[in-house]
């Protein structure tokens, strides 16, 4: 039956919650693409490893929790500041494609890695702030909000400025800003070109691993779906066109509410006995955002030359 | 432009890699139609089941590479959907098994023709979208597919528009062709289906649409200056590649016999990228090229769990290599293992008579 409007409350949370960091990881995706020309496609894979780390510190060693919390944090920024080192100059006049499919062949390993280490098995991260303890009761809307909620929504949305501030008043932004329109002219100008883009990778990765943690709470703990969670940040980031920061923030926003609203609407009644449940396809939703948006950006070309072409 | 003639210094993927349009000479035609007959004849007595099962599915993912093969290697266009493409091919023949009493092949046709119409239809976008995106669009069929058909599931013989059905009643196996009911006479049927699909795309390659796409892939303006159809090749691209697709589909709902939505789900989503990744490892600027990525992703599995009990346990583990392998094709080896390993191996023997006949002349003079 569809629901009542009131069934939508507990959703409109989860879904700003989601949304915050689908902008968070929308963001480290955009900085990366316009500093290097990469769309990390491997963003996902990053940050659920480095979440799957965290979990083996917490549940079996007795490692303390915040450095395992921590050292998420840190590995995704690692990995990624590693690929982009090693892979990035050799790639780097290589058109779009070619360095997008190299980030698949990193989300390839990182996957075989995970499903070496980690064999599927039911695991569940909760960050203490997920606890009952932390969370509060909205009387009205009878909403229980857990400070990850909230870390979510405000973590995406302080991530958003703070980027955005960076890009438009520091000496490295400026760079990173030049490099995006072109690197060959950026590079005479005597810009380390390199070292600019190795720091866009530190930071992006740094994104992932943070993402990729707060998603293991949120959504749970499960490498592939961690790994194609990718899309719906990927969804808020071509809604950008891969551009803005702010739009990449209300897309990501959009596209956390618009799958978490869709859950509730379990079944429409028919004249048969068969179901049509919209719940079952809110994974969907991230997809057919990201399709419609694809087809939209591509309206009106004819012929598709890219820049940097050969 | 020539092969190597990129402006600005600027190294295209397509123009480093040696094309090779395949001329079909006398002698290559020869050793090329032995190989198929002992492939055909000598091999399935000498195989134990398991293994003819194992080289059924490398003829059939021959054919879905084939596909990407021609898609990205004579186009330039990627798709990272063809995984999916295969999930509807199969779901469209078993369909059509269950619903009608169509002879074998007429259902692959069907399924093909059926496919080719969902990727000209997904290939629309194609016309428009510059390579990044339509990897990405692709991919995001592929997800919306992965979602889809666990929830739809596969139709096993039950009423109904989705065929599927719960009770333990249902499940019907598809139907084989009548000659080639036993695992062995369907290895070779499928091989030979196989054999006809390389044989389309060589007649494709080497006559006018492969001019076409060669022209498109070097340079769409130029392409377009010299009155040639852009949107008709690409979407004929698209088509072929499809059918071929919806083909390989047919094959695999009678290979599977019954098919089940964990083939195609959403964990199994990251095939198309080991689809992709496999091809590009086997070599795009070769059909031969397909031929090793069905290899790859079909047979090695197979034989590094029969080698080594590691992969018995941890089957995915492959997925490292594969990514290793696709980095290493990206940054050192555009051209794929199909001509590397050839010319690896012959530098290799170069240096080993080399160092022979320097020891032979040492020894003479001593």
């Amino acid at each position: 039956m569809f629901p009542s409007y009131q069934d939508f409350y507990p959703y409109i949370v989860t879904g700003l919650a989601l949304g915050g960091v689908y902008a968070l990881s929308g963001v480290g995706m955009v900085v990366l693409y316009r500093a290097t020309g990469v769309l990390n496609l491997a963003f996902g894979a990053i940050g659920a490893m480095g979440a799957l780390i965290s979990w083996t510190l917490i549940n079996h060693t007795s490692f303390p929790d915040w450095a395992s919390y921590l050292l998420c944090v840190v590995f995704g920024g690692l990995v990624t500041f590693a690929y982009g080192v090693i892979f990035g100059p050799p790639l780097a006049r290589r058109d779009p494609l070619v360095k997008a499919t190299g980030t698949l062949g990193l989300t390839l390993v990182l996957l075989g890695l995970m499903s070496y280490f980690w064999p599927p098995f039911g695991r569940t991260m909760l960050l203490p702030t997920s606890t009952p303890e932390y969370s509060y009761h909205i009387g009205f809307a009878n909403v229980d909000v857990t400070w990850t909620q909230i870390i979510g929504l405000s973590f995406g949305i302080f991530v958003t400025v703070a980027v955005g501030a960076f890009l438009r008043y520091t000496k490295l932004g400026t760079a990173m800003r030049a490099m995006a329109n072109d690197r060959e002219i950026t590079a005479t100008l005597g810009v380390p070109v390199r070292r600019v883009e190795a720091v866009a990778w530190l930071g992006s990765g740094l994104l992932a691993g943070a993402a990729g943690l707060l998603l293991s709470d949120l959504v749970g703990l499960d490498p592939v779906g961690l790994t194609f969670l990718i899309v719906s940040s990927l969804a808020a980031a071509l809604i950008a066109r891969l551009r803005s920061l702010t739009v990449t923030l209300v897309a990501g926003i959009f596209v956390g509410l618009a799958t978490a609203l869709l859950t509730p609407i379990t079944g429409f009644p028919s004249e048969t006995n068969y179901q049509f449940s919209l719940s079952s396809y809110r994974g969907a939703a991230p997809f057919v955002i990201a399709i419609i948006t694809l087809l939209f950006l591509a309206r009106r070309r004819v012929v598709t030359i890219s820049r940097t072409e050969g | 432009m020539g092969a190597a003639g990129a402006p600005g210094g600027t190294r295209s993927f397509w123009t480093r890699g040696r094309l090779s349009i395949e001329t079909p000479t006398a002698v290559r035609a020869v050793v090329i139609s032995a190989l198929v007959l002992f492939v055909l004849l000598a091999l399935p007595p000498l195989l134990s089941s398991y293994w003819i099962k194992v080289l059924t599915s490398v003829a059939i993912f021959a054919v879905v590479a084939l596909g990407l093969n021609l898609l990205f290697g004579r186009v330039g266009l990627v798709s990272l959907g063809q995984i999916a493409l295969l999930a509807f091919g199969a779901w469209a023949a078993a369909r059509l098994f269950f619903l009608t009493d169509l002879p074998f092949p007429i259902v692959l046709l069907l399924s093909g023709v059926l496919t080719a119409v969902i990727g000209v239809v997904l290939g629309l976008p194609a016309l428009r979208l510059s390579g990044l995106y339509l990897a990405l669009i692709t991919l995001m069929f592929a997800g919306l597919v992965a979602i889809v058909v666990p929830t739809t599931n596969f139709p096993n013989g039950g009423s109904g528009v989705l065929g599927h059905t719960e009770s333990s009643s249902g499940g019907l196996a598809v139907r084989r062709p009548q000659f080639a009911g036993g695992d062995a006479a369907y290895f070779r049927y499928t091989v030979i289906v196989a054999a006809i699909m390389f044989l389309l795309a060589l007649a494709h390659v080497a006559s006018k649409p492969g001019r076409a796409w060669a022209a498109i892939r070097q340079s769409e303006p130029a392409a377009l200056a010299a009155g040639i159809n852009i949107t008709f090749y690409k979407l004929y691209a698209f088509a072929l590649a499809s059918f071929m697709t919806g083909v390989a589909g047919g094959l695999y709902a009678g290979y599977a016999e019954k098919l089940y939505s964990y083939q195609f789900s959403g964990a199994r989503t990251i095939d198309s990228v080991t689809l992709l990744a496999t091809v590009l490892m086997g070599g795009i600027f070769s059909l031969w090229g397909a031929v090793i990525a069905a290899v790859l992703q079909q047979m090695l599995p197979a034989l590094l769990q029969n080698w080594f009990g590691f992969f018995n346990t941890n089957p995915d583990f492959l997925l490292v290599i594969f990514g290793v392998g696709l980095l290493q094709v990206l940054v050192t080896a555009p051209e794929g293992l199909v001509v590397s390993v050839p010319r690896d191996l012959g530098f290799l023997f170069r240096l080993a008579s080399r160092a022979a006949s320097r020891a032979a002349g040492r020894g003479n003079e001593a």
